[in-house]
């Protein structure tokens, strides 16, 4: 047996070698190397397993909550502490401030995800629903004006105007799909419109709480 | 309390917790995120080796694991279930960036890709000399493709079979392809090794 | 003379003392951190400028002006993981927690910078590279094969020779403004800043860019090969390109749409306004 058929018939040799093989590998040091090198990179790299020590950036699991909650999927305790490695001074104003535009947001969720026909039939109902999701919405925006200026007063225009801005791109949104529920395109600026609203209210949060 | 009472008492505290998820629980869902988080993250990031990556892809493992809960009827380990999960959320990302996640025989590498073949005298052997960090270093170096496969198989410990299934191929290009990624890695360790005894 | 001269001296002396105490209470940190490859660095700023540039060794140099003592830097490094934080201490604001960073890293580091006020820099890495600013002028160039994140409120957004990777910029109000930009994924979805790409639309990727008001305006060279979808629902489209038609089910309005391919319609471009102009520009 040659090297080539050596190495040929090789990556098939899992379970063990044939007679032949094991003569090849007995007389041949370069074949014999090889394959202790091959099956050292094999075996230590199951204890790469045992490096599982790195962690995901805390803001993973913020996410995964956001959107469980948008996809209703969690409910969370009334009084207890609401997350294990939540920071305390926020515990108070988590429900409250992001909560408006988590409903606004399950809201385009569940609408952008339904099939056309599905939202067609849904029409008659997009109009009530809306208007009490924008009744939520507005107290939210107040209520999250009313923590940027106690914390970050010189910030509180500017999150004012976008989230004119954005509410206005919603408004606006919601009438095109409300037009033509089908049309993939509305729905795509729905959503959005709807992740441009969560980030105003993620980057109050972050930046003007201390 | 002994180990095994221990890992019984955790096994009772995963039950209770699925059990509370799929009542829509959150302590619950985020006591099952941190027990599990490090392993999903650590596979998501041997098989990118990008941050940034891994933790979009843990984000997707966890939000398809807890959509899906309320399916668990615990015919295997939940870890298991989250497990392959996880791969498979990788393995689409990879399709998704058009990167191969097998390779096709012979097809796709690159020359700088290939394993190269041996010249010259003889390094000396690689055995008892690798080290894990090292190790690491080179399989992040590894293109996508041979990441993948090698990942799977070698360090998370799927059978070519399972590979094939998921992936997607035929086992003898599973087998082919990790003998090429090992071929990969013992080149790149090599070199590295003598990147080192070159330094003073 | 001579007291024309004292006099010019004493004023030399107030104007440098002036310049001294403005100086008072701004202290400097050199911060140095060993990391292996691909590390990850993140520099949460509340307020001031922090610019990220390739070192040539494995280590992150991390120089900081501190504006006052009413800031300092908290930093933790874990593994292979860097993290700088700003922490405002009371009674500090805008201009007494400012913290202006200079950061030399490894090319290959992954890089994250939060800001409110900026600006934010990097240039010349090919780690990931995410930013994230309220009002802060983001500025990137020279990454390659690496993703591009960007998300601000108000602050304007500025690419320039970012090379296969994703890129994905969200601004709300600020003007994003894309420069030799292709990869196999560039998004860009605005609220009224304005969009302005000006490339060739490469490497068979996707470009979606979309506004909400914000005006935009897309150039690219006669050889472009792509496959383009523009609409404005309120606002006019104008296209200097002699399209291809294509078979598609996309409503072609004139003056507010249109489609079609030029060349081997490599690349999919889908240019979406509701209310904005949009411009598909030859060079």
């Amino acid at each position: 047996m040659t090297c080539e058929e050596f190495e040929r018939v090789l990556p098939e040799n899992e379970g063990g070698h044939t007679i032949e093989q094991k003569s090849h590998l007995n007389s041949c040091s370069p074949c014999s190397d090889l394959v202790a090198d091959l099956n050292a990179i094999s075996e230590q790299a199951r204890f790469l397993r045992d490096t599982d020590t790195d962690e995901p950036n805390p803001r993973v699991w913020n996410s995964i909550r956001i959107a469980l909650r948008q996809e209703g999927l969690i409910r969370e305790p009334e009084s207890a502490p609401f997350l294990v490695h939540s920071q305390p001074r926020r515990r108070r104003l988590v429900w409250l401030i992001p909560a408006g535009a988590l409903i606004l947001l399950m809201f385009g969720v569940v609408q952008y995800k339904r099939a056309p026909v599905q939202l067609a039939a849904q029409k008659p109902v997009l109009s009530s629903a809306t208007s009490e999701i924008a009744d939520a919405s507005s107290l939210d925006d107040q209520q999250l004006l009313e923590v940027v200026s106690k914390h970050a007063p010189a910030m509180r225009a500017s999150y004012a105007a976008n989230l004119r801005d954005v509410n206005s791109y919603i408004r606006d949104a919601e009438e095109s799909v409300k037009i033509d529920p089908n049309d993939e395109q509305a729905q795509k600026y729905l959503m959005d419109a709807y992740e441009q609203k969560s980030i105003v209210y993620e980057m109050a949060m972050d930046r003007s709480l201390p | 309390m002994t180990d095994a009472r221990k890992s019984q008492a955790q096994k009772i505290s995963e039950v209770e917790l699925i059990e509370r998820a799929k009542q829509g629980d959150a302590e619950a869902f985020e006591a099952l995120y941190h027990l599990h988080k490090r392993r999903v993250y650590s596979l998501c990031l041997r098989m990118t080796a990008n941050t940034a990556a891994a933790e979009d892809l843990t984000q997707e493992a966890f939000l398809q694991l807890f959509r899906k809960i309320g399916t668990f009827r615990g015919e295997s380990a939940f870890s298991t279930w989250l497990h392959r999960m996880a791969v498979n959320v990788v393995l689409m990302q990879l399709r998704k960036k058009g990167l191969p996640v097998v390779p096709l025989e012979d097809t796709i590498e690159t020359e700088e890709e290939a394993p190269r073949k041996e010249l010259g005298a003889p390094d000396p052997s690689l055995a008892g000399s690798i080290d894990r960090l090292q190790l690491q270093r080179a399989v992040e170096d590894l293109p996508p493709g041979y990441r993948s496969i090698f990942v799977l198989h070698d360090v998370e410990g799927y059978e070519h079979n399972e590979i094939a299934e998921i992936v997607g191929c035929s086992v003898g290009n599973s087998k082919s392809q990790l003998h090429k990624a090992r071929l990969k890695l013992r080149e790149l360790l090599k070199t590295s090794r003598a990147e080192k005894a070159r330094k003073p | 003379m001579m007291l024309n001269s004292t006099r010019a001296a004493k004023v030399v002396v107030i104007l440098a003392l002036a310049g001294t105490i403005s100086a008072v209470g701004e202290t400097r940190q050199q911060l140095h951190f060993k990391v292996g490859r691909k590390p990850n660095i993140s520099i949460n700023n509340q307020y001031g400028a922090v610019s990220v540039k390739p070192g040539a060794k494995r280590e992150v140099v991390v120089t900081a002006v501190l504006h006052s003592d009413k800031v300092e830097i908290d930093q933790s490094h874990r593994g292979n993981r860097v993290d700088i934080v700003s922490h405002l201490l009371a009674g500090a604001d805008q201009s007494t927690g400012q913290v202006d960073y200079e950061v030399l890293v490894p090319a290959d580091a992954n890089v994250t910078l939060t800001s409110m006020t900026g600006p934010l820099h990097a240039e010349k890495l090919h780690g990931d590279v995410v930013m994230e600013g309220n009002t802060a002028d983001v500025d990137v160039r020279d990454v390659s094969d690496a993703h591009v994140h960007v998300k601000t409120l108000n602050g304007p957004v500025t690419l320039t020779d970012i090379r296969d990777g994703h890129v994905e910029i969200t601004s709300l109000g600020g003007d994003v403004v894309l420069t030799s930009v292709s990869g196999p994924l560039v998004e860009v979805n605005s609220s009224s800043g304005k969009i302005r790409y000006d490339g060739d639309f490469g490497d068979g990727g996707e470009y979606l860019l979309t506004s909400h008001t914000g005006d935009i305006q897309a150039t690219a060279p006669s050889y472009a090969s792509i496959d383009v979808t523009a609409r404005s629902e309120q606002g006019q489209v104008e296209n200097d390109f002699q399209l291809q038609p294509k078979h598609t089910s996309f409503p072609i309005k004139a003056g507010s749409a249109f489609a079609g391919t030029v060349g081997k319609a490599a690349s999919s471009v889908r240019l979406f306004s509701f209310s904005g102009k949009i411009h598909l520009k030859k060079r």
